[in-house]
Formats: structure tokens, C-alpha cells, sequence
């Protein structure tokens, strides 16, 4: 291959030499923002035909230049630029990247386009703006750079699978996550554990062998995927390889992380002594027939302490629990990959190995990926091609939640500072529970808690492309993508907390996910005159077969075993399969006039095995518009106006059941006694079918002053038979029914700008901004005046989907400290009644303006580059919105809590009457109930984030040519490094605002480099 | 030539996969089965049957709160510390907003739903031999009888009871065939309706049933001694005598003796047990007599024991106020949380593996002769037979002890003994108009200073549970019972 390509190159070089001799010029072309080489930039002679090109090390020499020529520098993804020769016959070039220009090819659903000609709402991010971002999973490397998408990261547990939502929330109970598609496929996504764990099926992807992500918005750009299209659609091309020599290159990094920031602030041991003796004094207030068996309120108070915030023993070690439970992670990322081809062939190969160690002990991932991706011509009309993709990931953690597993929880709830951590005798852990619970000390616990999974997953495409005539082409492509989760939840012989389960208890849990694609598409492409058409159709068909085993034992035969194999009794055992087809016709069609006038409609038919015969073909379609009013003959004196046009779209999609039969009515199998016993296990709904989207969109797009990009868009998404598992009469023998019940919309803006501050040939700096807002609002159920309580929050017309319900907390009475409320209760005018009232007496009601939607959300970036040094960094932000804090149930509970962590803030509760404060009175045991489910738990989730921060500094030429790299690069990068917010816990919660002890956001510093031979 | 090759592979590809899309939609699931197959044999149809009780024994019905409506709310059994142990059963704490307690309403429907669905379903079997057809008719007799249980279980849990006021307060929507959402918005029938339902499905039970010992699950005894429970708590005593004196007279079961007492509460298909359900696994451990059990909360002799109740300390006044009740011995001080505190290990676990593990016991003889004493003292019989009865109970506890004549208290006494963990006490106080008297101080109770009045008789409005606040939101002509917030 080496051969062939120096043959080209060669044949290029004489083909050159044809022209007039005049002088030779020799040089490089570097690129401005890294100075590494560029490949492959066409150098021209302006107005002549004559051309040469830059070899794989950016080096070029042209020969027979006249002395007065103008040299013409371009390059895919490069401005041009041009450069008059003035009688050189050396001249170095540093061509800048393309900013977001509107000639900039895009991936789109079945193809791709020039982004000035695409009329839909599609945004692209090329893997330069993530490639130095440290993260395991490409989701994250992306949060805030999407107008209109948000991005959350469940938990700060390595491999977690991060929540993503486009423009809202689509759906009540169907799943309000995107479709992935990996180069055209439509792929295995979400998390297929056993939720003990979150673990993404995405992960198996390295961020290192993607080349872009698009996330596809509105009905013009996802329609074409039908049925699944609702919540976004995201696409991914990975790397393929390029032309010329082959070019290793190698990347390694290190880096180091903790939490981001201090959650849950609690009270010092000597304020939660006080907080204590406090609330006892209280209750013994109340009650003296509590005390006076003590004597007096002081003894009494002094004993209750005691028992329940005993003071320290000499024969215990008492510790700093955070110290305990957690460590700085450390994680380390290798990387090779090699990239090379001729004129027939390209091949792309990578391997690369992760492993993260969390910030807690149990917690870790390891994963190596490998990709090889080739494609080769065979004649003259075809192309064939094919793809291999392998991971293998294994993670370890511990349950999110208030889960007596999850250290995060166990440190702010339950482990106080008087709770003794060992003997001092002997140093063995202290095991005892201390406050009456099922907690325990975890330290010495961690290595028999297994919760665990492993991933594997492979995906093998083919391909083959024949091209019939320059304008007529037909793409075929087969691909298999079997993933492999294997789970398992367990303690092990040993494990104090659980004896419940006899000796040890483990379950492994196997799923397979098999989806085989096939798809054939037809593409029609030819330009008459000032009139470009395409138009593409094909069909596709998808199988997925899932299989699912479980086996769980108990009863751990030796101190050690790990697994069940050495367990004694079968807890359980069964193996099910399930399958889930989807057929589509597809099909659109473009067509614009001169490149001012651009019309697309695309028309997708499916049919799903998940939907009744009668009900399972659908057809989605949409069109679209633009006009580039830029290219009008007046505008063409409007130089500060480099670009304008305005689209406008309007479509359908839709949202398939995430269950596979719900339109059956199935019995259900279990036992009684020693025999089965079966009963009716749902309320069928035959007439079941997919939500439908009704979905348009209207943007402009700007280049102004060859300096700035603006595009602002409007949409508006109509969601119809929403799927809810809505409730219904019990006495249906039911609790739920899948039924499609009602409408919502979500729309909303977005702004994007980025501007060239300045754009010099060493030095850049780029500042971008986006912005959108979210109205959401349910806008029917299935009756009239219907509400749906799904706690803490209400499903109602005229509300938003994540609109909280709950009682209305106002605060203490001055006078006694008792927690009062709005009453709440509906008046016969049918308004509600304002009186403040005990909690027993208060009813729960909408709170008004109290949403987990935000009034708007983005983030904005900036990237310097001078000579070989850049920096960039990426900010989010979310303001507007209102998150439900579980941690309010356990740590501010005044009183309640007898045994547990308290919070700092409980230090501002009421004590003397006439004190202004917001916190009621503490009194142990407090039956007043004061804290939980009500708006207590609401709190203002406005945040500011320094998401990442990164610092690039690439070597001198001269030092990479003395080490014969053609690339080397050095880089230091920070995640979560800043945070602003009025929360006392990490304010990046999930889109539906509830928190309840998910391990919070690291801050990540890492050293990476990379070199490229 | 290689090119056509591969243009033919790709076209013959195509071809085949378009050819094999016919039925490429259908799939079947593998994990359920789908109900037009489910009940296509007789065999079939006794699986079904077994789906009748399989839920009945869960937790939040025969498993753990129907016990604890009848012992807790009653002046039997009390948490052992004011912050676990089901405080708000105990305090009557329950609102209309809390969802805790309201899964029994849903629980009862549940199971009310596959009763229907069976009957619905079993006359299309035509079974071919004789013995065939008498297992058909018995399985549609254990289904009305499983109906009737649960009606009356939801009577007297929302409806008030009978006696208070001939049955006109609202009981439970009477549902008896496979119904749609609209169809399920019925109003609430009264609790006399619902008796009426209860009686006409208990006969029509007792003329199918098999009168064979059937363990798990109804058989004509079981249904008949329901329906004497059910003639007592409608005052209609002479009725009530004559069933449960059929029972005594005539069913294959007979009291144990005392020696083996307190072996039968471990004993699966003891020799007086009409009804139990079976609890035999642990395997969803969190929901059939594991630990969310109250078998797990009244164990005290285990460190991994729940221990969160206790026996009321009148309840232990009143079972050793005569020295040799064999029921004393149930009471134990060892316990592993706090030996200040008697506990009561009536429940060892079946065959005394796992003391979570028990079959709650529904129907059981002895009750039979409680209910003949005092339908023939308040009925026709007479005080002699209602003597005769109480005196047996009596003595099998207590052979020492001198026969008494019956008196109301005297029975109800003895109720309260014998049934602690059954979950009578309440609703006996309830039925009778009699009151539960709490006042803190009274041994552990704190009853009264967690917000709970100190006497409780069926003019308080909690006696009655509320309507669950969610449910009425989907299904607003489902009345809320008197007192509780909308």
C-alpha cells in the first residue's frame, strides 16, 4: 500500500512538472490552532489548472511556479487561503479550521450534507472540541455545548450512564432518551443492568474513535427514523481511515479526582451535641412524665444524649468517616490507534484501555475497546467495506439512593462522629449497629459486597456501495450487534449487615441483546442546471432478541467463595427470551434551486412487533424550507452579511412502548406452596399505539462580519397519545394500564453565537455562547380536570410534566415553633384555603411556579489558541428550576432522626418565641412530621458550571522533527473544576429535578499527551 | 466477474429478506403466557386457582396488616419503641394522603379480579369423567369462597361495622364479573349490600365445595366457618351458632390437645387449621413472610429479628391472671433487643426453620366453638351450650381450670387470648360496640401522647379506613368514608 501511495504521489509530482519552469518553491502547511501538519492540502496556481498537495507530513514542493503567482492553500475542514509567491521560494502556510462554516459537511439521518443546504435542526460536534476532555463515557465531554440539550450525569460513579434529554421531555412512561445510531446503524442503547448499578451500553464506545456526534432536533432531521425519532436522535461516526502514510498515534492519560464540591454540609460534632440535648429538652418539656423517673429535665436530657449521641469510650477508635470511605480516584486512559490508505483502499484500527478507580473503594472500570475499520474499492462502481467493534468493560460499585450500601449515604445519614469505627484493643472494625438499624460500619464490609457487571459487546457491519451511474448509487448494509451484561449483587460470606440472607447471598444476572440491521438504500443525486435534486429510498429492518438468565443462591459453603457455584440453596433460576422487530420503508427527497432555495420532505413507514396487528404500521414524515437570502443578487453588496438564511420545518415522529407485549393480556406465573399458581398479569390494551409528535421549527442562521455565527431557533413539539402506565380503578383488579392517554407540548428557543475575537495567523480566540429556554406543559390527560399524583410530583393539563405536588410548608409558628402549613384545602368558591394549619390537616396542592423545568440552560466556551499553545474551556449553567432534595428526610428532620448526622443548617431552627426562622422547633422523636413530603424538600437549583478547563501545549517543530514525531502533544485537563450554586449538594440533577444520595459530580484533574509518528 | 458475483449476493440479500418478512412482527413472549392460552385445561384451572391465595398471604394483606388492623389498632400487640413497628396502625395515624396502608383495598380487588376471571373462564372447561367435573365445581367453589373472604375482609375495614347501624354506612363496590376501566366507577355499595354478596357467595361456595381436607385452601369447612363468622359479626347468632356448630360436629378437624399446642403453631395442616396460607418462600423475601413481615417484628430471639413488637402488657396481665394457661407460654424474656420487655413467640415458622416464615392461619377450629358460645348466648341455644363451647377453649388451654358460666366478657376474654396475632381483637370490639381502651402509662403504651384518643369505639371516624386520596383522584365517585380529607 506504502508503494501505491508513493506512485500517486509521484504521478502527481510529474504531472506538476508539465508546466512552465520557473522556479521551485518547497514548504509545510501546519495547522494554526496545534501547528500539526496538514495532509493533502490542494495548492493551486489561481487561475490555472495546475495543482500539487502537501504528503502526510504537511512538507510540499512545487515546482514551475512563476515568480508573480498567487498560490491557493485549501483543505477540507481549512479556510483557504491564498498567498502571492513574490519571487519565494520558501513559503510556510498555517491554515485555520473551519469555524462552524456553513460549507462544512454535516452527518445527517442516511447521508450527509452541507450544512447551508440542510434546512433541518441539527448540531454537529467534531471530535476536536472533545478529544481532550477526560471522560469515560463521549456524553459528558458534550454537556453544555447543545442548544436545547441537556445532559446530566446520574452519578459521579465511574461508568455511569449519563441522562440526555433534547428539547424536553417527550414522553410520560415510553423513555424520553434519544436513538443512538453508530454510522448509520441504529444501536443498543440505555442501560441493561440490573439498575444496582447504573451502567451504560453506550460506553463501549472509546470517545477516542469518534470522529463526530450530530444530535439531530427537530422532525426535518429525525422523521427519518420514524417511530423512534421523538426524543432526538444521536448520531455517531467513528473514525475511518484516511489517505497516505499510515500515522500511529498514541495517547496516554493520568488523572486524579474527588468530589466537586462539600455536599450536604453537617453539623460539628460539638453543634450536633447541642442539637441533640436540644431537641431532647424539648420532648422532655413536653412530656415530664418522661423525666421525673430521672429526677430531673437535666438528667433525663443527660441520659437520653447518651443513649442516643453517646459520648466517646476509651475502648473505641472513633474517625474522620470520609477519611474512611474514600480516596482520591485515579484514573488512567491509553491509547493507540493508526489511520492509513491509498486511493482504493483506507483502513482505521484503535485499542485503547481505561481504567478508573472511583473515589470510594468498591467503586472502579475497566475497560480496553478495539475497533478495525476498512473499506476498499473493487472496480470501478463498488465500494465495500466493513467494520469491527469490540469492548469489554467491567465496573464495580455500590447501590445509589438511600441504600445501606451506598457509603455517600451512610456517610451524611447515619455514620456520626460519636459511632465507633474500631476496638481500640485489637483494631478489629467495630460491627455493632448503633442506632437500631440495619447499617453498619462499611469499612470493613467493602471486599464482601459484590455489585458488579461486565459488559461485552461487539458490532460487525458490512457494507457494499455500487455506484449504477454518476447520479444513481445503492448502499447496502448488514450489521450484528450483540451485547453482552453480565451482573451480579451479592454479600458474601462474612457480611454482618446481611445475615438476613442466611451465609452470602449472590445473583448473577445474565442479558443478551442481539440486534441484526439490514438495510438498503437507493440514493439519487444529479444537478440540472441551477436545479440540484436527491432523493433517497430504501427499507430496513431490524431484529432484536433478548435473552434474559438469572440464577440466585444462598448460603455461602466457605469464608471466601465468591461465587454461587460454592453457595448451597437455590434462591432462584429461570431463563426467558423476548423479541422486539421493527420493518421501515424510507425514503425523502431534496431540492434546491441555485443554492438559494432549498425544499426536503422525507417519508418513513413502520411496523412494529410491539403494537397489535391492527395498529402496528404508522407513516411519519416531514418537510422542510430554507432560503439563503446571502445568495440573492442584493445581497451581494451587503459585505458585512456573509451569510444569512432562514429554514423552517414541520414533521411527525414517534415514541414506540418500551414493553414488547403490552398489548397482550398475559397471565403470570408463580408459586403456591409446592405448585404453580397463575393469575391475570395486566389490563391489555389492544388499541395500544406509538405517541405521535407533531414537531416544527423556524431558525436563522448568520455569519456576520466574517466574524460572528448566530443562529436562533424556535420550536414547537407536540406530543399526542402519550403512553402512561396510567393509573386505574382498583377495582379493575388492576393498579395500572399502558394506555395512550393525553398531549403535551414542549417548546422553546435557542440561541447560539460564536465569534472570532480574533483570528490572527498565530493567534485565535473564539468565544461561544448558547442559550435556550424549555416551557413544557401537559396539555391534556385522558379526562377532563384529571390529575395524576405520581409523588413529589403531578401530572395535571395546564402544568408542566415534572410540576411538584406536596404540602405547602410555611414555617414555624413564632410563638411555639410548631411547623405550620397552608391548609391547601379547596374552598367551596372552589379557591384554596390560605390558613396555616398542622401537617395533618394540610392537603397537598400544585405549587405554583415550582417545576424541575428551567426558565433557561446552556453553557458558553471559549478557545485561545496562540502558536502552539491553546487553552479552552466549557461552562453550563441551569437557572429557574427547583430540585427535590431526599436528603431533607434524613438530615433535617428536627428531631425525628434520634441517632443520625444532622445538618448544618439545622443549627437555624426555632428556639425562643418570637425567633424568624424557617426551620420549626426541634423535638425528639418528632411526630410532627415537619420534614418529609412537603416543600421543605424544594430548593432553587440555579447552577454555574466549569465543566471542563483544558490546556494544550504541542511541541516545537524542531524538537518533533529531532524526535522524528510528526506530532506531539502535551495537555492538562480539569472537569467540574468550578461551581456555583445556592444548593447545599451538587447541583447537577437529573432532568425531572429529584435527588436522593446519588454519588455527586467529581472534580477530575488530568495530565495527558499524545504523539503521533 | 467478481463484481456480479457480489452484486448478486447483495440482490439475493435483498430478495430473501424481503421474503422472510411474513410474520417478522409477530413475537411472542416466553416469560408470561398469553391469556387466551392460559386457561385451556382443568389442570390449567388449578394453577389459576392457586393464583387466587398467592397473593393473599403478602404483606400487605394476610401477611402482615390484616393482623396488625385487628391486634395492633386493638389492645393485643404494641410497637416496643416509639419509632418503628408500624406507629401508624397503632395511633390509628393514618390520612387519606398517606398511601402506606391503602394497598389492601388494592390487594382485595386484586385478587376479587382473578376470582372473577376464574369463574368467567371455567365454565368453558367440559371436563369428560365425573371426578373431573367435581374438581371443576370445587375450584369455582374455593373461588366464591375466596371472594366472599376478601368482601368481608373489605367491609369490615371501610365499612363500619354491621351492628352500629344494620349495615347502612358503605362498604366495599361490589365488582363480580371481568370488568373494563369504566365499567371498574362503581359507587360504593353498603356494607349491608355487601353482606348480602358475601352470604349469597358463600352458599354458592358450600354447594360446590369439596368437604375433603384441602391445605391452602378453601374446602366446604373453611367456607362454612367463614360464614359463621360472618351470620356473628351481623348479629344474626342463631345462624351463626348452627354453622359453627356444624363445623364442630361435623368436619374432619378437631382442637389439639393441650400438651401439643404450642407444637401446632409450626405445624403445616395441624389438625384444627381450616384455612392457612402457604408462606414457603423467600425468595421475593421483602413481601411474603420475610422481613417486612410482622412474624419477623414479633421475633425477638434472633439478632437479625425485626423485634419491633411486643405484647401489650393487659394483654399479658389478662393471659396470666389464671397460673397454667398454656397461652402464658408464649410469653418469653429473652429477648436478643431489650429484656426489660416480654415477647411473644406464638410463630415459630413452619416446622420452626425460619421464624419469619409462617402460614397465617385465616380459619381455625377453635374459633368455631368461640362462635357457637356466643351465637348460643346471644341467640336461642342458650347460656348452657355457650358454656359448654367457651369451657372447651378454656380447657384445652388450661386443663386445671374450673368451668365457668358464659358471659359476654368471658368470651370475648377468651377471644383475646386465643386469637393474639389473628387479628380479631379489634374488629370483636368493633362488631360488639365495645371499645379499645389505651392510656399511656398502661404497662408501655404511648398511644395517647403519639395523638391517638385513649378510647376507641366505633364512633371514632379512623375505625373505618379511609379511601385512599390517589385512588379517588382517578375514580372521584368512590365516596370517602366520614371524616377523612377528600
Amino acid at each position: 500500500m506504502k508503494k501505491r501511495i508513493f506512485i500517486c504521489l509521484c504521478s502527481m509530482l510529474l504531472l506538476s512538472g508539465v508546466a512552465v519552469a520557473q522556479t521551485k518553491i518547497t514548504g509545510s502547511v501546519t495547522d494554526a490552532s496545534d501547528g500539526s501538519p496538514v495532509s493533502y492540502v490542494t495548492i493551486s496556481i489561481q487561475g490555472t489548472q495546475t495543482t500539487t498537495a502537501t504528503d502526510v507530513n504537511g512538507s510540499y514542493i512545487f515546482t514551475n511556479v512563476p515568480e508573480d503567482a498567487i498560490l491557493v492553500f485549501s483543505c477540507i475542514g481549512y479556510s483557504s487561503q491564498e498567498v502571492p509567491v513574490n519571487g519565494r521560494n520558501r513559503i510556510d502556510v498555517e491554515l485555520s479550521q473551519e469555524s462552524v462554516g456553513l460549507e462544512e459537511l454535516m452527518v445527517v439521518a442516511y447521508g450527509t450534507v452541507q450544512k447551508g443546504s440542510y434546512s433541518g435542526s441539527a448540531t454537529q460536534i467534531k471530535q476536536d472540541k472533545f478529544k481532550d476532555v477526560p471522560v469515560v463515557s463521549f456524553e459528558q465531554a458534550i454537556v453544555g455545548s447543545v442548544p436545547g440539550v441537556q445532559i446530566t450525569q446520574r452519578s459521579g460513579q465511574p461508568g455511569s450512564l449519563p441522562e440526555i434529554r433534547v428539547r424536553g421531555f417527550g414522553s410520560f412512561n415510553a423513555g424520553n432518551e434519544p436513538l443512538y445510531v453508530i454510522d448509520g446503524i441504529p444501536a443498543t442503547s440505555g442501560d441493561w443492568g440490573s439498575d444496582n448499578i447504573f451502567t451504560s451500553s453506550m460506553n463501549f464506545l472509546n470517545p477516542g474513535d469518534i470522529e463526530s456526534i450530530t444530535i439531530l432536533k427537530d422532525a426535518a432531521a429525525a422523521s427519518l427514523y420514524g417511530s423512534r425519532a421523538s426524543n432526538g436522535v444521536i448520531l455517531i461516526t467513528t473514525k475511518t481511515g484516511r489517505k497516505g502514510k499510515p500515522v500511529s498515534t498514541f495517547r496516554a492519560n493520568v488523572g486524579l479526582s474527588y468530589f466537586a464540591m462539600d455536599n450536604y454540609p453537617l453539623a460539628s460534632d460539638e453543634e450536633a451535641e447541642i442539637l441533640h440535648r436540644e431537641s431532647w429538652t424539648n420532648y422532655g418539656t413536653d412530656n415530664p412524665v418522661k423525666w421525673q423517673p430521672y429526677g430531673s429535665l437535666d438528667n433525663y436530657v443527660d441520659a437520653m444524649v447518651e443513649k442516643y449521641y453517646p459520648s466517646r469510650k476509651s475502648e473505641f477508635i472513633y474517625v474522620d468517616w470520609e477519611k474512611e470511605l474514600f480516596r482520591v480516584g485515579i484514573s488512567q486512559n491509553y491509547e493507540y490507534n493508526i489511520s492509513g490508505g491509498g486511493d482504493n483502499s483506507k483502513v482505521f484500527a484503535s485499542l485503547a484501555y481505561n481504567d478508573d478507580k472511583g473515589v470510594n473503594v468498591i467503586e472502579y472500570l475497566k475497560r480496553i475497546t478495539a475497533t478495525i475499520n476498512a473499506e476498499t474499492k473493487i472496480g470501478k462502481r463498488l465500494n465495500i467495506g466493513g467494520s469491527v467493534q469490540f469492548s469489554n468493560q467491567t465496573q464495580s460499585g455500590h447501590q445509589e439512593g438511600a441504600a445501606k450500601d451506598n457509603p455517600f449515604y451512610l456517610w451524611k445519614v447515619h455514620l456520626t462522629s460519636r459511632w465507633p469505627f474500631q476496638y481500640a484493643s485489637d483494631g478489629s472494625y467495630w460491627m455493632e449497629s448503633y442506632n437500631g438499624g440495619s447499617q453498619r460500619n462499611p469499612v470493613g464490609q467493602f471486599n464482601l459486597q459484590i455489585n458488579d457487571a461486565n459488559q461485552m459487546r461487539v458490532i460487525l457491519k458490512g457494507w457494499a456501495e455500487l455506484r449504477l451511474t454518476d447520479y444513481l448509487k445503492i448502499k447496502t448494509i448488514v450489521s450484528d450487534d450483540f451485547l453482552q451484561m453480565h451482573d451480579r449483587f451479592g454479600w458474601l460470606y462474612g457480611h454482618v449487615n446481611f445475615s438476613a440472607y442466611g451465609n452470602g447471598y449472590m445473583s448473577d444476572r445474565y442479558r443478551f441483546v442481539n440486534k441484526v440491521v439490514s438495510s438498503t438504500v437507493a440514493n439519487f443525486n444529479k444537478t440540472f442546471g441551477n436545479h440540484h435534486i436527491s432523493a433517497m429510498v430504501g427499507w430496513e429492518a431490524e431484529k432484536e432478541h433478548f435473552t434474559y438468565t438469572r440464577v440466585g443462591m444462598v448460603d455461602f459453603t466457605n469464608f471466601g467463595a465468591t461465587q454461587s457455584a460454592l453457595a448451597t440453596t437455590l434462591d432462584e433460576a429461570f431463563t426467558y427470551v423476548a423479541d422486539a422487530n421493527i420493518l421501515s420503508a424510507i425514503s425523502n427527497l431534496n431540492y434546491d434551486y441555485n443554492s438559494k432555495y432549498y425544499l426536503a420532505a422525507s417519508f418513513r413507514r413502520d411496523g412494529s412487533s410491539r403494537l397489535s396487528p391492527k395498529n402496528r404500521w404508522g407513516s411519519f414524515w416531514s418537510v422542510s424550507g430554507s432560503w439563503r437570502i446571502s445568495n440573492e443578487r442584493f445581497m451581494s453588496n451587503v459585505s458585512q452579511i456573509n451569510d444569512l438564511r432562514i429554514r423552517g420545518s414541520y414533521g411527525t415522529s414517534g415514541t414506540l412502548p418500551s414493553s414488547r407485549y403490552a398489548y397482550k393480556a398475559v397471565f403470570d406465573y408463580w408459586t403456591y406452596g409446592t405448585e404453580g399458581a397463575g393469575y391475570p398479569d395486566n389490563l391489555a390494551n389492544a388499541d395500544l399505539t406509538w405517541e405521535k409528535n407533531k414537531n416544527w421549527n423556524i431558525a436563522v442562521d448568520a455569519r456576520l462580519f466574517d466574524r460572528l455565527d448566530i443562529t436562533a431557533e424556535y420550536y414547537n413539539k407536540l406530543t399526542t397519545d402519550l403512553l402512561l402506565d396510567a393509573s386505574v380503578p382498583s377495582t379493575t383488579g388492576f393498579t395500572s394500564a399502558l394506555t395512550n392517554i393525553g398531549s403535551m407540548v414542549n417548546k422553546g428557543l435557542e440561541l447560539a453565537f460564536s465569534l472570532d475575537v480574533i483570528k490572527k495567523r498565530d493567534m485565535v480566540l473564539n468565544l461561544g455562547l448558547n442559550w435556550a429556554t424549555l416551557h413544557n406543559e401537559v396539555l391534556s390527560l385522558s379526562e377532563e380536570g384529571e390529575q395524576i399524583v405520581s409523588r413529589p410530583w403531578i401530572w395535571k393539563a395546564g402544568y408542566s410534566y415534572v410540576q411538584y405536588y406536596t404540602r405547602e410548608y410555611y414555617g414555624p409558628d413564632p410563638e411555639t415553633g410548631e411547623p405550620l402549613y397552608y391548609s391547601n384545602k379547596i374552598l367551596d368558591d372552589g379557591t384554596r384555603d390560605r390558613t396555616l394549619v398542622s401537617r395533618s390537616q394540610a392537603s397537598s396542592t400544585i405549587l405554583e411556579g415550582m417545576t424541575a423545568i428551567p426558565k433557561g440552560y446552556g453553557g458558553f466556551n471559549a478557545a485561545f489558541t496562540w502558536r502552539s499553545l491553546s487553552v479552552s474551556m466549557a461552562w453550563s449553567y441551569k437557572y429557574g428550576h427547583y430540585v427535590w432534595d431526599n436528603g431533607v428526610d434524613d438530615m433535617e428532620t428536627d428531631g425525628y432522626n434520634l441517632y443520625a448526622n444532622i445538618a448544618k443548617s439545622q443549627i437555624e431552627c426555632w428556639q425562643n418565641a418570637g425567633d424568624q426562622t424557617y426551620l420549626p422547633r426541634r423535638i425528639a422523636g418528632n411526630t410532627g412530621g415537619g420534614y418529609y413530603d412537603s416543600s421543605r424538600a424544594l430548593k432553587k437549583g440555579d447552577y454555574l458550571r466549569l465543566k471542563n478547563l483544558t490546556v494544550s501545549y504541542t511541541l516545537p517543530d524542531k524538537v518533533k522533527r529531532f524526535l522524528r514525531l510528526s506530532n506531539a502533544r502535551v495537555y492538562l485537563a480539569g472537569a467540574n473544576l468550578l461551581t456555583f450554586t445556592g444548593l447545599n449538594f451538587d447541583p447537577e440533577v437529573r432532568a425531572d429535578g429529584y435527588y436522593n444520595f446519588y454519588l455527586p459530580a467529581l472534580r477530575t484533574v488530568t495530565l495527558g499527551v499524545e504523539i503521533s509518528l | 466477474m467478481k463484481k456480479y458475483i457480489i452484486i448478486s449476493i447483495i440482490c439475493l440479500g435483498v430478495i430473501t429478506s424481503f421474503s422472510s418478512c411474513k410474520g417478522f412482527l409477530d413475537t411472542e413472549p416466553t416469560d408470561v403466557v398469553v391469556a387466551e392460552t392460559a386457561m385451556l385445561t382443568l389442570y390449567d384451572a388449578g394453577i389459576a386457582v392457586n393464583g387466587l391465595y398467592v397473593d393473599l398471604k403478602w404483606y400487605d394483606y394476610y401477611g402482615t396488616y390484616m393482623q396488625l388492623m385487628g391486634d395492633e389498632r386493638g389492645d393485643n400487640i404494641q410497637p416496643r419503641t416509639m419509632s418503628s413497628g408500624w406507629i401508624q396502625i397503632y395511633t390509628l395515624g393514618y390520612d387519606s394522603e398517606s398511601n402506606t396502608y391503602f394497598n389492601m383495598w388494592q390487594k382485595c380487588y386484586q385478587t376479587i379480579m382473578r376470582c372473577n376471571t376464574l369463574l368467567a373462564n371455567i365454565e368453558k372447561l367440559d371436563p369428560a369423567t365425573s371426578a373431573d367435573k367435581k374438581k371443576r365445581d370445587d375450584y369455582k367453589g374455593q373461588a366464591y369462597a375466596v371472594r366472599a373472604l376478601i368482601y368481608f375482609d373489605l367491609a369490615r375495614m371501610y365499612g363500619y361495622p354491621y351492628m352500629k347501624d344494620n349495615g347502612a354506612s358503605l362498604g366495599a363496590v361490589l365488582i363480580t364479573d371481568v370488568v373494563s376501566i369504566s365499567d371498574a366507577k362503581q359507587d360504593r355499595s353498603t356494607v349491608a349490600q355487601t353482606y348480602d354478596l358475601i352470604l349469597s357467595d358463600l352458599d354458592q361456595a358450600l354447594s360446590l365445595l369439596s368437604k375433603d381436607k384441602n391445605t391452602g385452601h378453601f374446602n366446604y369447612w373453611a367456607a362454612k366457618l367463614l360464614q359463621a363468622r360472618v351470620y356473628l359479626y351481623k348479629g344474626d347468632w342463631d345462624a351463626a351458632y348452627n354453622a359453627a356448630k356444624e363445623v364442630i360436629d361435623q368436619s374432619p378437624y378437631n382442637l389439639v390437645p393441650n400438651q401439643e399446642y404450642l407444637d401446632y403453631w409450626q405445624q403445616e395442616g395441624g389438625d384444627e387449621t381450616l384455612l392457612e396460607f402457604f408462606v414457603t418462600t423467600q425468595s421475593t423475601i421483602d413481601d411474603d413472610g420475610g422481613y417486612v413481615s410482622f412474624y419477623h417484628n414479633l421475633w425477638h430471639g434472633d439478632v437479625s429479628a425485626g423485634a419491633s413488637l411486643i405484647p401489650t402488657v393487659s394483654w399479658i396481665n389478662l393471659v396470666q391472671s389464671e397460673p397454667g394457661d398454656i397461652r402464658a407460654e408464649f410469653l418469653r424474656t429473652d429477648s436478643k433487643y431489650e429484656i426489660s420487655k416480654a415477647w411473644l413467640c406464638k410463630f415459630p415458622g413452619t416446622n420452626g426453620v425460619n421464624f419469619r416464615l409462617n402460614n397465617p392461619r385465616i380459619l381455625r377450629l377453635a374459633e368455631a366453638y368461640l362462635i357457637a358460645a356466643e351465637g348460643a348466648l346471644k341467640g336461642s341455644a342458650g347460656v348452657n351450650q355457650a358454656s359448654n363451647y367457651l369451657n372447651a377453649i378454656r380447657k384445652r388451654a388450661n386443663p386445671s381450670t374450673t368451668d365457668v358460666v358464659a358471659t359476654e366478657d368471658l368470651i370475648q376474654d377468651e377471644r383475646r387470648k386465643e386469637f393474639i396475632g389473628e387479628g380479631h381483637r379489634f374488629f370483636d370490639m368493633m362488631r360488639i360496640g365495645g371499645s379499645i381502651v389505651r392510656s399511656d402509662g398502661d404497662g408501655y403504651n404511648f398511644a395517647v401522647s403519639a395523638g391517638c384518643p385513649e378510647e376507641i369505639d366505633w364512633n371514632y371516624f379512623k375505625v373505618v379506613l379511609p379511601i385512599s386520596h390517589t385512588e379517588r383522584q382517578i375514580y372521584p365517585n368512590l365516596e370517602q368514608n366520614p371524616g377523612y380529607t377528600e
